[in-house]
């Protein structure tokens, strides 16, 4: 079976680094030092945590610095390795707002190519809430895309029961209604049962949507411009659904003409109704994989939609 | 946007509504295929043609809400279908033109701010 979610994995990546934000992948709990430390005590941290840079936190814990592995070299280089870091510290700091999707965090990791970077409380605020590197937002992205990856393997296990349910139910005992002539009243309820059967077998609701469109203008064509007749809704075995609506009368003379938007030979009243707008055949044929009518004055009209349920169904 | 928001701003008068509800999207039209059509799910619909089958095409439709302008008279039995169906419906003396004009700068203003 091939599944119609190809679309969706290709871009879910895309929407995920969109749609996670930067306080969903971040880590809260933020290693980090005052303006009195000095470059050994956060060499030695840095050592002994794997880190690249640490964030130089007020009381306040609004960030007012942040040292790197850079600085700690430069330290050893210029021999102020045991200074405190107040005068050395770089001051201009790299921060994320930690309601921003990590695209934005992802975006300055790469710009700044450092390893980490302070999460604050908003972006209009200095107060660190976290931080976050690309392992957190690659780890939080794979734990996203696993779930999304079973629930679309439910589906698959569940899309492959519906169309042999459907195959067997409908093949078996298609829906048949009656549809008088002029019978405004009733107009619209095969359509309505129709949807809801397709709606109850899951059928995706574009297909619905379609299916339900043919039903109502076949139905308003038998109510408005016949003797009556009636229609009935089955699914084929190559897996599509046919609407066959049959009238008894008085047949299209002309029907190519009665194919062209906006013809119509509807009345002045049926008008005021808002029916009979030239639209009922070209709407059915729009939204119908294939399309037939037939029509002859003496026996009536008889048309034929088709409409696929999707290739990825299609029975053995 | 919701429903009870636009109710609210164009000051329609409620004659059914079961719940309030988002509205994504809305059409304007009075002939029955061209919202057959064209209308999205999930849409207020402003029309004239307050009978029966407006019900039916809500229905298929997933429309939402209608709005009947002009003051155009409702009967019982467009009520009473309405009801069973749980498809809101609105009434208003202002015109369709106008109703549209409202609700279309509503929805762009709330796209805007979103």
């Amino acid at each position: 079976m091939k599944p119609h979610y190809s679309r969706e994995r290709l871009t879910l990546v895309n929407e995920l680094i969109y749609e996670i934000k930067v306080k969903d992948a971040m880590s809260r709990e933020v290693i980090f030092f005052d303006e009195k430390a000095t470059f050994r005590e956060i060499q030695l941290k840095l050592k002994e945590k794997r880190m690249s840079g640490v964030p130089i936190l007020d009381e306040h814990k609004n960030i007012v610095g942040i040292v790197s592995i850079d600085d700690i070299i430069t330290a050893f280089d210029k021999n102020y390795i045991d200074d405190k870091i107040t005068n050395y510290m770089t001051r201009e700091v790299i921060t994320v707002p930690q309601n921003f999707s990590v695209v934005y965090a992802i975006r300055k990791l790469e710009q700044s190519g450092v390893g980490r970077l302070p999460v604050t409380e908003s972006a209009n605020s200095k107060k660190v809430v976290g931080v976050i590197t690309m392992s957190d937002i690659l780890n939080k992205l794979l734990v996203e895309v696993q779930s999304v990856a079973e629930k679309v393997k439910e589906e698959e296990a569940k899309n492959g029961e519906i169309s042999d349910k459907i195959i067997q139910k409908v093949t078996k005992k298609p829906l048949r209604f009656e549809v008088k002539g002029d019978d405004f009243d009733s107009a619209g309820r095969v359509a309505s049962i129709t949807k809801k059967y397709f709606q109850n077998l899951k059928v995706p609701t574009e297909i619905v949507r379609r299916i339900a469109i043919v039903c109502y203008e076949a139905e308003m064509n038998i109510c408005l411009h016949s003797f009556g007749g009636y229609i009935v809704v089955e699914v084929n075995e190559h897996n599509e659904v046919v609407i066959s609506a049959y009238d008894r009368g008085p047949g299209i003379p002309d029907l190519e003409l009665a194919l062209t938007p906006g013809f119509t030979t509807a009345s002045e009243k049926i008008r005021a109704l808002g029916f009979g707008a030239g639209m009922g055949l070209p709407n059915i044929k729009h939204c119908a994989d294939k399309f037939e009518i037939k029509s002859s004055l003496k026996t009536g009209t008889f048309l034929k939609a088709i409409i696929s349920l999707g290739e990825e169904n299609e029975t053995k | 946007m919701k429903l009870s928001e636009i109710i609210e701003k164009c000051k329609l008068q409620k004659v059914v509504y079961p719940a309030d509800c988002e509205i994504k999207a809305g059409y304007c039209g009075d002939l029955m295929s061209d919202v057959m059509a064209h209308a999205e799910p999930e849409s207020i619909w402003i029309t004239i043609q307050a009978h029966k089958n407006s019900i039916a095409v809500a229905l298929i439709k997933d429309i939402k809400a209608i709005v009947f302008t002009n003051s155009v008279p409702i009967e019982q039995e467009v009520i009473k279908k309405a009801e069973e169906e749980n498809i809101n419906l609105l009434h208003t003396p202002k015109n369709s033109f106008t109703i549209c004009g409202e609700i279309y700068s509503m929805m762009e203003e709330k796209t805007d701010t979103d």
